[in-house]
């Protein structure tokens, strides 16, 4: 469907996460060449970015949540964002899929846009947006039914065509999942641990195959082995889809992620850059502060 | 002397704040307790008005005591002791037989004088028929077109039921090519007994049902075995019925709604929570005592009670005399009544309640239907009653006292309890379901239909039920609506004039007082009115238990 | 994937696909016809009452006989054979068990609420309240036998000249019937204190006792008070007990005075039950009554119900 790197890899096993991990240097190559081209003023398209905000700004009756934040995030890659909470980072993550329409007390300005269209433009469908951007909670919220029916929810409402049994299998298959659950279909989500249970709403989400995936502190309510596995997993996803996940855990952001945007409290960005830069050598002393822990 | 004083100052006070508390608390507990044993009191003497358990010979009491009232008390006090959870199974088991019998005997009511099950059967087929090709559609492809879809549907459900070219047709003067599914199996040469349709389709949907509870149980080839086993279960009780003394259609709505529920239910627990197992002691010790306390009364020759609430009683019409007085068309009135209630006031009042929850924008328009549907709740019945006389007798001119009106006015009556109730079940469907839902690109009305209804709808049952009780015990909206208090035959369509239970019951009680009939009829309708409501209460009351305690 | 194509999907337009509006649609109109109901209620009543009195008969079309709309309000004869219309008659009567059924639901009802809120373990809350709900689920004219056959005798023995049919038994039915409704909104209000409170009244060393009567009790007291309006108001609309308990002889009574109650008369609803009952033909007088009388209940007890759903509201505020 896109023209990303992953595509090479396309069908890439469950394990194959680790050589990804395991070679480091031709991923920081390809990155670095990304964040250049995204920083130069003339860059195209192309050159892979998918989502770009133009200062957006969100209210909740007359309090800014979210102050003209600008960013372009790269297609195929980990984004993250990070700041304390209350910054208004889950806000941003909730403005590209445009969930934000849900609370009435909110109002949007500036543009985000989606491969150059702007989802905030009067004719744009959120329904039709959200089948091209997935979500995946905090809390994990599987549906009260079965495994397969969990998963096959996005392409039963999209009323997508194809073998769904596949299409499922697959989904789990790269949500890491499948040896766990496939003897278990029928059973229902809720039956699943917490950990599972994220695994699943993350294989639900791309059974779709949309083109962005937002994560909003997918690992926040996990333990720590359940945790590693999900950031094991959003690893590989990036060969084929654009992440962009919020997080609180410094670490957990330095690890899994292309680049990082940190927002402070104000809902402002105040500085994105590659991961690398941004816990090395940021520029912003406010980002170092709280990044080396003085406050925040 | 001084500390002294003190200390017994404050020891008095103790005391004295102790005493009042404690009365405190025991007041209150005497006033919760005052209408429930005032109500207990009542009931006790109206069901011994209407049973007479004294007038059986004391022999008998003796063996069904011997039989089974001591062997389920010494279970019962077994279990608690050891298990309360499978002592809540067995008792479970035993009030879900109670409650099917008492369905059973509906559904057969149904079967047996109104509507014929072939006709039944015939309207099965024309409905399962473009059922089945709508779905096999829409599974090949499934981006068709909404027009296409819902023409399609319309269309084969059209030309199933009515035929080609069906009333359309007959409006343009074109005579009848092929006639509807119905009209063409109720044409056929060779008619399937009444039981045989009957197992054909209220017993393939209940062995379905039975299947698929089956597979989810245990896997999908124990599901098939019990499904086949139900079906070949329902079949037999309508071939070897007669033999024991039950006529066929009768068994077969006896097997398909009292006992292969039932059996399903108790199988089922029984493998799934193994360790409940023994909890089946309990209506193992129920039947087997009343069974055997039954043949022995018969062998001993110790007459029973003489109860007014009798089969006679049940299945005879009104009398001017007491003794030979029964409620048959009453209950069949209460049960066609129930249905057109249900099936009017179920979609209006959850559709609405979907509306206010799930669509309606915060404005001013929302909160008057808001507070308008709160002040409906609050409207007396009689006003209901008016309402259903000025605007369907009065206005439209239709017949005074049918089904389809004394239903509609009941259903408009208990439309804002469904309203309200269907409400908070919505209301209770956490909001990360409906975030998940749209998260992934889902219209409303898909997360209405595919994830909140789904999650609600044990409440908007339990809710449901609780007013569907509301609407079989009032009399006053009936009465406005000139349905008669005496009749003699059960109604036969939504057309025919109905009566109900608690109707019967106020003519007996007002238009024909007589020590006779306080004593005798009235007793044993309240007995049977009591026993319908305490049964749907409770269906209700165990639906939300269960409910709650997934949540 | 190009831009026009990106465009093109993004601007489907699932809201507005037939699916949605006709669901939506369904939706509305089922919310809406709550207030067609109410409308169709009030406007029947107004139109068929309008065409009862004479000073709008003639407007409505009417001719023959009618009634005056100051007797019926203040008249106390209600004989429809002399064509007499006061409605104070079945008013009076409406009030006593209104007062009676009062005097037996609001004390038992909120201490009911006091010991389900504030005593009860939640195991025998478990029992009293479905048992509780049961209260309220028999059919009313069950209540109606239960007071004819079996609680009348026992007045009769205790109280010699007692009637019959007597406003006292019919009362009590009733007051038993509403406990259920004073409780269960009682305790919503009670269980909606906030904890804070109880716990600075235990705090400052205050018993059980102190705390439910001193400090709960008084904060909930709006929501008391609003199931008290809300369960009068359903005595008031209570038929079937009453037809059958109270007798069917219209009298002014004095609400006051004890000894009426021993005696038999006729409340609006039963009144309305009787009419038709009797042989009423459609339009005639007797039958236009009805709805004079149902008009005169319909406002009451909307009156009511907005009253309380006022003071609701302001315990809802409160917290």
């Amino acid at each position: 469907m896109t023209d990303g790197h992953g595509q090479a890899d396309d069908g890439i096993e469950p394990d194959g996460g680790e050589a990804t991990t395991e070679d480091p240097s031709t991923e920081m190559a390809i990155q670095t060449d990304v964040s250049e081209s995204v920083n130069d003023s003339d860059y195209t398209r192309e050159a892979g970015t998918l989502v770009e905000a133009r200062d957006v700004s969100v209210y909740y009756n007359d309090d800014r949540a979210l102050n003209d934040i600008t960013m372009d995030i790269p297609e195929n890659r980990v984004t993250a964002m990070i700041g304390p909470s209350g910054c208004g980072k889950s806000t941003f993550l909730r403005c590209i899929n445009r969930m934000n329409d849900m609370i009435d007390a909110a109002r949007v300005e500036g543009d985000l846009l989606l491969r150059g269209k702007n989802v905030y433009d009067d004719d744009v469908d959120p329904v039709a947006l959200r089948r091209r951007v997935g979500m995946v909670f905090q809390k994990p919220n599987p549906f009260p039914k079965s495994i397969y029916d969990n998963v096959a929810y996005g392409l039963e409402i999209q009323g997508a065509d194809g073998d769904y049994d596949e299409i499922v299998e697959e989904s789990l298959k790269r949500a890491a999942l499948w040896d766990e659950v496939k003897d278990q279909l029928d059973e229902s989500g809720l039956d699943l641990s917490g950990g599972q249970q994220q695994r699943l709403c993350i294989a639900r989400a791309i059974a779709p195959d949309p083109e962005v995936i937002l994560m909003d502190e997918p690992a926040s309510a996990l333990d720590p082995v359940a945790t590693s596995k999900i950031e094991d997993l959003i690893d590989d996803l990036a060969e084929e889809y654009t992440v962009v996940i919020v997080t609180h855990n410094m670490q957990q952001a330095a690890r899994i992620s292309d680049k990082t945007a940190v927002f402070l409290t104000g809902g402002e960005l105040v500085e994105f850059d590659d991961t690398d830069k941004i816990f090395e050598n940021p520029d912003s002393e406010r980002v170092e502060d709280y990044i080396t822990g003085k406050f925040g | 002397m001084a500390t002294d004083t003190r200390s017994g100052d404050i020891e008095s006070f103790g005391t004295v704040s102790k005493t009042v508390g404690t009365v405190f608390r025991y007041v209150l507990l005497a006033a919760t307790l005052f209408g429930i044993v005032v109500l207990g009191a009542l009931l006790v003497y109206v069901a011994n008005d209407a049973i007479q358990p004294l007038t059986a010979d004391p022999g008998w009491h003796l063996t069904f005591l011997l039989t089974l009232v001591l062997p389920t008390l010494g279970v019962g006090a077994y279990l608690y002791r050891r298990d309360t959870d499978a002592l809540r199974f067995g008792a479970t088991t035993v009030g879900m037989t109670v409650v099917t019998l008492m369905f059973a005997g509906g559904v057969g009511m149904i079967f047996v004088d109104i509507l014929s099950p072939f006709v039944f059967l015939a309207y099965a087929v024309a409905l399962a028929l473009p059922f089945a090709l709508v779905l096999a559609l829409q599974r090949r492809a499934r981006r068709i077109p909404f027009f296409t879809r819902a023409g399609a549907t319309t269309l084969a459900f059209y030309v199933s039921l009515l035929g080609v070219p069906g009333p359309v047709g007959a409006v343009a003067g074109l005579p009848t090519i092929v006639p509807g599914v119905p009209a063409l199996i109720q044409s056929l040469p060779t008619v399937p007994l009444g039981w045989m349709s009957l197992t054909a389709t209220l017993g393939l949907g209940v062995a379905a049902l039975v299947g698929v509870y089956a597979a989810r149980v245990r896997d999908r080839r124990a599901g098939l075995f019990a499904g086949v086993g139900a079906l070949a279960a329902i079949g037999a009780a309508g071939a070897v019925g007669p033999a024991f003394g039950v006529t066929s259609v009768p068994a077969v709505v006896l097997a398909s709604v009292a006992v292969v529920p039932t059996a399903t239910y108790a199988a089922g627990t029984a493998v799934s929570r193994p360790e409940r197992r023994i909890g089946l002691l309990v209506p193992a010790v129920v039947i087997g005592g009343a069974l055997v306390g039954e043949v022995a009364v018969g062998a001993l020759g110790f007459a029973g009670p003489q109860s007014w609430v009798d089969w006679q009683f049940l299945t005879s019409a009104h009398s001017r005399t007491a003794v030979d007085a029964g409620l048959y068309p009453a209950i069949g009135g209460s049960i066609l009544l129930m249905v057109t209630v249900a099936l009017l006031s179920f979609p209006l009042g959850v559709g609405a309640a979907v509306y206010l929850e799930e669509y309606a924008p915060d404005n001013r328009f929302t909160r008057i239907i808001d507070v308008n549907i709160s002040n409906l709740a609050g409207v007396p019945s009689v006003v209901y009653g008016l309402l259903g006389l000025g605007v369907f007798v009065t206005y439209l001119g239709r017949s005074t006292g049918t089904v389809l009106i004394g239903g509609a006015t009941l259903a408009l009556l208990i439309l804002p309890i469904v309203i309200i109730s269907s409400r908070e079940a919505i209301r209770s469907v956490p909001n990360e379901m409906r975030q998940a839902s749209y998260g992934m690109g889902a219209t409303k009305w898909q997360t209405v239909r595919r994830v909140v209804l789904p999650r609600a709808f044990p409440g908007i049952l339990t809710g449901t039920i609780l007013a569907l009780g509301r609407a079989i015990g009032e009399t006053a909206p009936l009465i406005m609506i000139g349905a008669p208090s005496v009749l003699f035959s059960l109604p036969t369509g939504f057309t025919s004039k109905v009566s109900a239970m608690p109707l019967q019951v106020f003519a007996w009680s007002s238009l024909f007082a007589s020590e006779d009939f306080y004593t005798k009829a009235v007793p044993a309708g309240v007995v049977v009115l009591v026993s319908v409501l305490l049964a749907m209460n409770s269906i209700a009351i165990v639906l939300r238990n269960r409910y709650q305690s997934e949540q | 994937m190009s831009t026009d194509d990106i465009v093109d999907d993004l601007t489907r337009d699932t809201q507005n696909s037939p699916e949605e509006l006709l669901t939506r649609s369904f939706f509305f109109v089922c919310a809406v016809l709550s207030i067609v109901t109410t409308v169709s209620i009030v406007v029947l009543l107004v139109t068929e009452a309008a065409k009862f009195f004479s000073i709008t008969a003639p407007l409505m079309g009417i001719e023959g006989p009618t009634a005056s709309i100051v007797d019926f309000l203040t008249g106390t004869t209600w004989e429809i054979g002399n064509r007499r219309f006061g409605v104070l008659a079945l008013v009076s009567a409406t009030l006593m068990i209104t007062i009676g059924s009062a005097i037996i639901a609001l004390p038992l009802g909120v201490a009911t609420a006091i010991y389900l809120s504030e005593y009860a373990a939640p195991r025998h809350r478990a029992f009293l309240k479905p048992a509780l709900e049961v209260l309220a689920g028999i059919p009313t004219v069950v209540y109606g036998f239960f007071a004819l056959i079996y609680i009348t005798p026992v007045i009769q023995t205790v109280l010699p000249g007692t009637g019959t049919f007597n406003l006292l038994s019919a009362s009590i039915v009733v007051g038993i019937m509403i406990i259920p409704m004073v409780a269960s909104i009682s305790e919503d209000a009670m269980s909606a204190v906030p904890d804070d409170l109880r716990q600075a009244g235990y705090g400052m060393g205050a018993t059980k006792f102190d705390v439910s009567t001193g400090i709960v009790v008084p904060a909930a007291l709006s929501g008391i008070f609003s199931s008290f309006i809300l369960a009068l108001s359903r005595a008031i609309g209570e038929t079937m007990a009453v037809t059958i308990a109270a007798g069917s002889q219209a009298q002014f009574l004095n609400p006051i005075d004890p000894t009426a109650y021993q005696e038999g008369a006729l409340p609006m609803t039963a009144a309305m039950v009787q009419l038709l009952l009797g042989d009423i033909t459609g339009g005639g007088l007797a039958y236009r009554s009805l709805f004079a009388i149902g008009l005169t209940l319909f406002v009451i007890t909307l009156v009511m119900n907005v009253i309380s759903d006022l003071i609701a509201q302001r315990y809802r505020e409160e917290y």
